[in-house]
């Protein structure tokens, strides 16, 4: 028990008001981490890290997981998880590629394919949670199996290549053609920046600023306050693993412009990467509290520390177990600053 | 008689706040030790530092003349200080002798010895005079009254020479009040020193010894003996007189507002009818578990019924739809503020405003004027302090409800359902709490209120009805209504005149 909760109420001086803007703290904190980060890696490899191609690299890695993680915020801001994303992204990339088949040439039958299919597998997801009331974990544990295996079976295991859409190869795709969004740039910045970061300002935005995002943080912060003032509590659950499948969606866009391929093992544990992205930013795994900012910082802040092993040799197997001590590390961070 | 407990200048400070500025208190051997104190005094710092859940700033805390060992609590309860917290700690999923004896089962080592626990389980319950509560049944799927009872044994279950009990009462209908102070006798007869937490100013008549009032985190009085005339108490409680408990009854016009017809929910709710009209505060009386609650939760729409009719001015709710019975002009203050009507981690505004949030929003929300009618509604309840930012964890059992209500001003509602409106509230508050409440009935709302303090009923309500068994039983005008009346309904009529004399 901490000092703030036996702290008879009423009696609270101002800085027990402040906790609210111990959210933007955090966001304060990560962000001085990201810098930290940057400085750090430009010292120890000033020839190759702080330049333009690496920062390019970083962010275009970055904006597929941090558009999952986008998703998962609202996910677990209504204390609920999605384990699946990876393999909808999988699934949608395959998805995607045997429609458009050996002599298309459509990137947007690509596109709208595969965002199509994976918010499909959302929806199953969402029906599983909110009208079956199946445990997210369990509902989303069963999908991730479910979606590989579909990813699998739907080319016979086989990868999809994409690069007919641009005449056999990467060169210079058009804009907006699918291949752009993997390698395309404006202003010299890829085109995936654009796209998480607009799905960035569009999630802050709902989440802090509509109605639909007030009651997705009221449902995961008291399920039953909620429903008796009156929010429709199913249909929020509902929505925010459509939404996550949605995103799962884009993120597959996203993944195979870049490789220029639709293959069924890829995003594997991209699901960790998202959820350790929230956790770090300062979502609570509880619910009720959940902040984009924060995930957005986490997503970066993920980037630069494999980035910067990865220019230090470190190996990935190092890197796997350096993304499980830091998830594990924000969890106790936020446990410790909780009321409990 | 010696003295069991000592506390002596007790000084407890967060960082900013002085929660407790100097406590003074004995507590003698066999007696029961009322503390008193208006929400925020300091009452359950005070246990806290008592139990080790808490280690004080600075001051003294004897038990037989030896220090308890601070910010211990597993050393406290060695030394047989056990307590009783005011929300119930119960693992739901645990079964009644799991949880008594929680962090101390019997073993065989290196075997759960389950007879033993069973068996002693048993006996505990039946020195409480509850060992009808079967002792293999999850925890969870008690009542809370149930669930108090499982919390004292589980007290009971060790060596005890001090027990501490915040707000035992809370939660407990007569009859089981009375068991309680049964079992509070039997240990005092025995040489435990109790400590007892209570807003009823009739309880501690009826059980207390001796009664110490806290005041912003002082002791006021101390050793006062129990039969201190009310007043006097209010007046050590709050610095000041409280003018008025009740303001005037409201005066119903004959506009009906709310109309059940036949509501049935089995087995809670048998086929109950009754009518709301504009102007008036309905009161809904019974024992805990007469069906009260879950009529409310009917009309509402919190629960599917399995029969019956709900119009509010004239035209049919849709049963089981919380989301319409608000928009038809419904609000419901819940039993339980913390689990049932708050995020208890956002602020006042995000609180107040979400049950109608539309009226902020178009597209997007207009978060500036949100936070300026929330905090329109919550200064005009006289919310303290004034600050609609506040996070709602940290506000007294009061100011929660205050927030509740504002909820339902903003909403401009028709019909107000309140259930237990002032439980875990203050003197002061509650005094407030009704005017607010008789103030809305005034102006055209109408009111149903379920209340297990029947003092609080024929204090304010028009219309007094009186369930029993998931029926009404008894219709009673509020300015003729007496509280033996009301408890004799409530309770079979054959053995009614016993319990009454006992009781009141």
């Amino acid at each position: 028990m901490t000092p703030a909760q036996a702290a008879e109420p009423d009696q609270g001086g101002p800085e027990f008001s402040d906790r609210l803007k111990a959210l933007r703290l955090q966001e304060y904190g990560l962000a001085a981490v990201v810098v930290l980060l940057f400085i750090a890696g430009s010292i120890l490899k000033p020839e190759t890290f702080p330049t333009w191609d690496n920062v390019r690299n970083m962010l275009t890695q970055a904006s597929v997981i941090g558009v999952l993680a986008i998703g998962m915020t609202f996910v677990i801001a209504t204390a609920g998880i999605d384990l699946s994303v990876g393999s909808m992204v999988a699934a949608a990339g395959v998805f995607g590629g045997i429609l458009i088949g050996t002599d298309g040439t459509s990137s947007l039958v690509f596109i709208l394919g595969a965002i199509a299919f994976a918010t499909l597998l959302g929806v199953v997801n969402a029906t599983a949670v909110a009208y079956a009331r199946i445990v997210p974990f369990i509902a989303t544990l069963a999908m991730f199996s479910i979606a590989r295996g579909v990813a699998l079976l739907l080319n016979d295991k086989l990868p999809v290549s994409l690069l007919d859409l641009n005449g056999g190869s990467f060169g210079d795709p058009r804009p907006f053609s699918l291949l752009w969004f993997g390698n395309g740039r404006i202003f010299g910045i890829p085109a995936s920046v654009y796209v998480f970061v607009a799905i960035t300002i569009a999630g802050w935005i709902v989440l802090n600023r509509t109605r639909y995002g007030r009651y997705v943080v009221a449902v995961g912060g008291n399920r039953e306050a909620a429903r008796i003032a009156g929010v429709p509590v199913r249909r929020i659950i509902f929505s925010v693993y459509v939404l996550s499948g949605l995103l799962a969606g884009v993120a597959t866009v996203l993944l195979c412009a870049r490789l220029g391929s639709a293959s069924p093992v890829s995003g594997n544990l991209y699901e960790l990467d998202a959820i350790g992205a929230v956790v770090i930013g300062g979502t609570s795994l509880a619910g009720g509290r959940a902040t984009i900012v924060g995930t957005f910082l986490g997503v970066l802040t993920f980037a630069l520390i494999f980035s910067l092993m990865t220019q230090l040799n470190l190996s990935t197997e190092v890197q796997q177990v350096t993304k499980g001590l830091i998830v594990l590390g924000a969890v106790l961070l936020q446990r410790s600053e909780s009321r409990y | 008689m010696t003295k069991l407990l000592e506390i002596h200048n007790l000084v407890k400070e967060f960082p900013g706040v002085k929660a407790l500025q100097g406590v003074d208190l004995d507590v003698l051997e066999a007696e029961v030790h009322c503390l008193l104190g208006a929400n925020g005094a300091g009452k359950s710092t005070l246990i806290k530092c008592v139990s080790g859940a808490l280690e004080p700033t600075s001051g003294e805390i004897l038990l037989e003349g030896e220090p308890l060992p601070p910010g211990d609590p597993a050393g406290t309860l060695k030394r047989g200080v056990a307590t009783i917290y005011q929300e119930l700690d119960l693992v739901a999923d645990l079964s009644v002798a799991e949880s008594i004896f929680l962090a101390h089962e019997p073993r065989r080592w290196p075997l759960l010895d389950l007879d033993k626990m069973y068996r002693e389980s048993e006996a505990l319950l039946a020195r409480l005079g509850h060992d009808a509560i079967p002792v293999r049944a999850k925890v969870g799927r008690l009542r809370p009254a149930a669930q108090q009872i499982v919390s004292i044994a589980r007290a009971l279950s060790g060596d005890v020479r001090l027990l501490i009990m915040d707000e035992p009462s809370a939660i407990l209908d007569e009859g089981e009040i009375k068991t309680l102070f049964e079992v509070v006798r039997r240990l005092t007869a025995e040489g435990v020193g109790v400590v007892y937490i209570s807003h009823r100013l009739d309880e501690i008549r009826r059980i207390g010894d001796r009664v110490t009032v806290l005041a912003d985190g002082r002791t006021t009085a101390t050793g006062l003996p129990a039969t201190t005339p009310t007043d006097e108490l209010v007046e050590f409680m709050v610095g000041r007189k409280v003018d008025q408990l009740y303001p005037e009854r409201p005066v119903s016009t004959d506009r009906v507002l709310l109309e059940v017809r036949d509501a049935r929910r089995l087995p809670a709710v048998r086929g109950v009818s009754l009518k709301v009209h504009a102007g008036e505060i309905v009161g809904l009386g019974g024992l805990v578990g007469s069906g009260r609650t879950e009529l409310l939760r009917l009309i509402y729409g919190l629960d599917q019924p399995e029969g019956g009719e709900f119009l509010v001015e004239g035209k049919p709710l849709r049963p089981n739809r919380p989301g319409h019975a608000i928009r038809r002009g419904l609000g419901l203050a819940p039993e339980d503020r913390k689990s049932q009507a708050l995020v208890l981690d956002w602020s006042e505004t995000k609180n107040v405003t979400i049950a109608d949030l539309s009226r902020f929003s178009r597209v997007l929300l207009d978060v500036r004027k949100e936070r300026a009618s929330a905090h329109e509604q919550l200064r005009s309840l006289n919310t303290v302090p004034d600050d609609p930012d506040r996070v709602v964890r940290l506000l007294s059992g009061g100011n929660q409800q205050k927030v509740v209500l504002a909820r339902w001003l903003l909403h401009e509602c028709r019909v107000l359902l309140l259930d237990e409106p002032t439980r875990g509230v203050d003197v002061a508050t509650k005094a407030e709490i009704y005017r607010i409440v008789s103030d809305l009935a005034t102006s055209g709302l109408g009111v149903l209120v379920v209340s297990s303090e029947l003092e609080e009923l024929v204090g304010i309500c028009t219309r007094i009805l009186v369930m029993r068994d998931g029926e009404i039983v008894a219709e009673v005008a509020g300015n003729v209504a007496t509280e033996h009346e009301l408890l004799r309904h409530a309770v079979a009529p054959t053995d009614a005149p016993e319990l009454t004399e006992e009781v009141v």
